[in-house]
C-alpha cells in the first residue's frame, strides 16, 4: 500500500483535502522540515524514498515496458488507470518536487541536495540550440558533475560549436570496402551504444555485383568469410544532408542541421515521437526502445553534448559524424578504423582537401539524389 | 501608358524574389560548395597530434604535398649491406650458412614479370631500383609500385586510395602502399567479419 502511494507525494488537490497549511517551498503536502507534524503520516516519505523514485524517473525505468507492440497498440493495449496515467505525466512535476523536497529538507546530504539542484536545472533548462556559449558550458558541466555524483566517474564533455569555413563530408568507395564491419565495431565503442539491443548506427550491405543497388535483396547482417565471391559492399548511415527531411518534421526542433553541415540531436529534447525516423529516407535514426546500457569500463569518456554523451530511453540518435572527434581535428572512428581506405572524410570548403579530390576527380554519385535532400556522403568506385 | 513604370516595379520585384526560394540562397550543393568556397581560410584546426608516434617525411609528387611514415628505421634488419658484403653468388654458394629471407614467399605478378631484382638492386642492397634502373630511396618504395600501378598511384596522390592517418585537418598525412600491401604479396587475404548481430537476426526471425 505504502509502495503504491509513493507517487501521491504530490497532491494536486484532485482526491481529499490535505492540510490547510501551505509552505514557503511551495508545496502544501508532505515534510519539507519547516512543519513540526503532518497530519497524515501515510504521505510522508524519508529523503531517501523520494531520492530513489526522483532517480527512477529520471532513468526511465518506469515508462511503458510494451517494447514489442508498435504504433496504435502501444497505447491501446496498455491497462491504464487514473494513476498510471498521472505517474506518466507527473515525471517533470516530480523532479521539481524532489528538488524542492531535498533542498528544503535538513537531513539530506549536500551530495543529494546538488544531485537534485543539477535534475532540477537539467529538466527545465532551454534548447541547446538557442543557448548561448555559457548556457552550453553550464549544461555540460552539469551533466559531468552529474555523472561523478552518480556513477564516481570522471568524463570529458565538449560543446566545441561549428568552425567558420568547415562543411563535412564523406566519400565511400564501394570497390574497396570488403565488407570487415572494423567501422561498425568501432562506431559503436566510440559512441556509447547500447549493446544490449545491439545498436548500430552503420549498416554494411552486401550485392549481388552487376545487379545494382537492391537493398530489399540485399544482405546486411551476413556472417561468413568476406569479401564473397560475386559480391559488392557498401555502407550507410546518417549522410548529414544539407536540406535534411528529418530536420523538418520534428515538432519540438530536438534535431536541427549545425553550421558545419552536422545534423544533430539534443537528447534532452527530444520527446521521441519518431517522427524524424519516418522522415528519414535512408535508415539514418535509431530509436532507443530501452535504456542504453555500456559495461563502465567500456564508455567512452571523451564525449561531446550532441554526439556520444549517455542517451537515455525513449529519444532518437544516430550517426553525428562522431561530433567529438572531427571537431577537434580528428577522423570519425569509422574512418580510422577501415582497414581498406575505402572511407574517405574531410572539408568540403577546403579546395586542396582529399574529399574535394575525390568528388572533382572520381565519378561519384549520392543515394536517392532526386528527393534533393542533398546528402554529404558520396560513392563513388575505382 | 501609366502602368508602364507599375509594371515594371513589379517585374523587378519578382526578378529579385523568385529565386530566393531557400534561406541559403543556392540551387544546389555543389553550387555552395564552389561559392563558400571561393573565400576559404583556413579554420585553424590542426590535426598534427593524432599523428603521434609516427616518424614522417614529407613528400611533394605533382600538385601535391603530404606526409608518409618513414619506412627504413621500422625495416627489421636494414641496412641491408650489414649482411649483404658480398656479392649475392657469393652468399648463395655459402651453403653452411643459414638461410636468410626463407619466409618470403613471392605472389606479386607472375615470374616472368617480376622477381626479386625487379625491384631490388643486387649491386646495391641498400637501395631499390626503378625498371630503367634508377635507384630509389626505401622511404620512398611508392615509387616503385607507381611505374605499373599508375591509377593507383593517381588515386593516392589525391586522396581517393589509401588510408588517412591522423585526421581530415592539415597536416595532411597518408599511409604509403607498403604500410598496408606487402609488396611480396600484395593481394589482402579475405577474412571473416569482425561481427555479428545476434539481435538483428533475432528480430528477423
Amino acid at each position: 500500500m505504502a509502495e503504491k502511494k509513493k507517487w501521491f507525494q504530490l497532491d494536486l488537490g484532485l482526491s481529499k483535502a490535505q492540510g490547510s497549511g501551505s509552505c514557503g517551498c511551495g508545496k502544501d503536502s508532505g515534510d519539507c522540515g519547516s512543519h513540526s507534524d503532518h497530519p497524515d503520516k501515510e504521505y510522508r516519505l524519508t529523503a531517501e524514498e523520494f531520492d530513489a523514485a526522483v532517480e527512477k524517473e529520471l532513468m526511465g525505468e518506469t515508462a511503458v515496458s510494451q517494447t514489442q507492440k508498435d504504433g496504435f497498440q502501444q497505447v491501446f493495449d496498455v491497462k491504464m488507470d487514473r494513476r498510471t496515467a498521472f505517474r506518466k505525466l507527473t515525471a517533470s512535476l516530480l523532479v521539481g518536487a524532489g528538488a524542492v523536497h531535498t533542498s528544503c529538507s535538513l537531513t539530506a546530504g549536500n551530495e543529494t541536495k546538488e544531485k537534485a539542484q543539477i535534475d532540477w536545472e537539467e529538466q527545465f533548462k532551454g534548447n541547446y540550440k538557442l543557448m548561448t556559449k555559457e548556457e552550453k558550458q553550464a549544461t555540460v558541466d552539469r551533466l559531468v558533475r552529474s555523472y561523478q555524483l552518480r556513477k564516481k566517474k570522471n568524463i570529458k564533455m565538449s560543446s566545441a560549436d561549428a568552425s567558420k569555413d568547415v562543411l563535412f563530408g564523406y566519400a565511400f568507395n564501394i570497390s574497396k570496402c570488403q565488407g570487415y564491419m572494423n567501422c561498425v565495431s568501432a562506431c559503436v565503442e566510440e559512441n556509447n551504444q547500447d549493446r544490449n539491443s545491439q545498436m548500430q548506427y552503420i549498416r554494411i550491405h552486401e550485392m549481388k555485383d552487376g545487379e545494382g543497388f537492391k537493398f530489399n535483396e540485399a544482405d546486411d547482417n551476413y556472417y561468413h568469410e568476406v569479401p564473397a565471391e560475386g559480391h559488392f559492399y557498401m555502407g550507410t548511415q546518417c549522410f548529414h544532408c544539407d536540406n535534411p527531411p528529418c530536420v523538418n518534421v520534428c515538432p519540438v526542433e530536438a534535431t536541427w542541421r549545425e553550421e558545419d553541415g552536422l545534423v544533430v540531436i539534443d537528447y534532452d529534447w527530444c520527446i521521441g515521437c519518431r517522427y524524424c525516423m519516418a522522415a528519414c529516407p535512408y535508415d539514418g535514426r535509431r530509436f532507443n526502445w530501452s535504456k542504453p546500457e555500456v559495461p563502465e569500463d567500456e564508455v567512452n569518456k571523451n564525449q561531446h553534448y550532441l554526439g556520444n554523451r549517455m542517451r537515455k530511453k525513449g529519444v532518437m540518435e544516430k550517426c553525428t559524424f562522431c561530433v567529438q572527434r572531427s571537431r577537434a581535428g580528428k577522423d570519425p572512428a569509422c574512418v580510422e578504423a577501415c582497414p581498406t581506405g575505402a572511407r574517405i572524410f574531410g572539408n568540403l570548403l577546403d579546395p586542396d582537401s582529399t574529399i574535394r579530390w575525390v568528388l572533382e576527380n572520381k565519378q561519384v554519385f549520392r543515394l536517392k539524389e532526386d528527393l534533393g535532400t542533398e546528402p554529404k556522403f558520396w560513392y563513388f568506385m575505382d | 501608358m501609366k502602368i508602364k513604370p507599375k509594371l515594371f516595379i513589379l517585374v523587378i520585384i519578382c526578378l529579385l524574389s523568385s529565386c530566393k526560394h531557400k534561406e541559403s540562397g543556392y540551387h544546389n550543393l555543389k553550387e555552395k560548395i564552389e561559392e563558400e568556397s571561393k573565400h576559404y581560410q583556413d579554420p585553424g584546426i590542426s590535426s598534427e597530434v593524432y599523428i603521434g608516434d609516427i616518424e614522417t617525411i614529407e613528400i611533394t609528387e605533382g600538385e601535391h604535398t603530404f606526409l608518409i611514415p618513414e619506412r627504413k628505421s621500422q625495416l627489421k634488419s636494414y641496412a641491408c649491406t650489414e649482411c649483404h658484403s658480398k656479392p649475392l653468388s657469393e652468399l648463395q654458394q655459402a651453403r653452411d650458412q643459414q638461410q636468410a629471407h626463407w619466409e618470403i614467399k613471392i605472389k606479386h605478378a607472375n615470374s616472368q614479370t617480376m622477381n626479386c631484382a625487379t625491384c631490388h638492386n643486387p649491386g646495391d642492397m641498400n637501395h631499390l631500383n626503378s625498371l630503367a634502373g634508377i635507384e630509389i630511396d626505401f622511404n620512398q618504395s611508392y615509387r616503385l609500385c607507381a611505374q605499373c600501378h599508375s591509377s593507383q598511384f593517381e588515386d593516392w596522390k589525391g586522396g581517393a586510395h589509401g588510408k588517412n592517418i591522423g585526421g581530415w585537418a592539415n597536416p595532411r598525412a597518408a599511409m604509403s602502399c607498403v604500410n598496408c600491401h606487402n609488396p611480396h604479396e600484395p593481394q589482402i587475404a579475405s577474412k571473416w567479419p569482425v561481427r555479428f548481430n545476434t539481435q538483428k537476426e533475432m528480430e528477423r526471425k
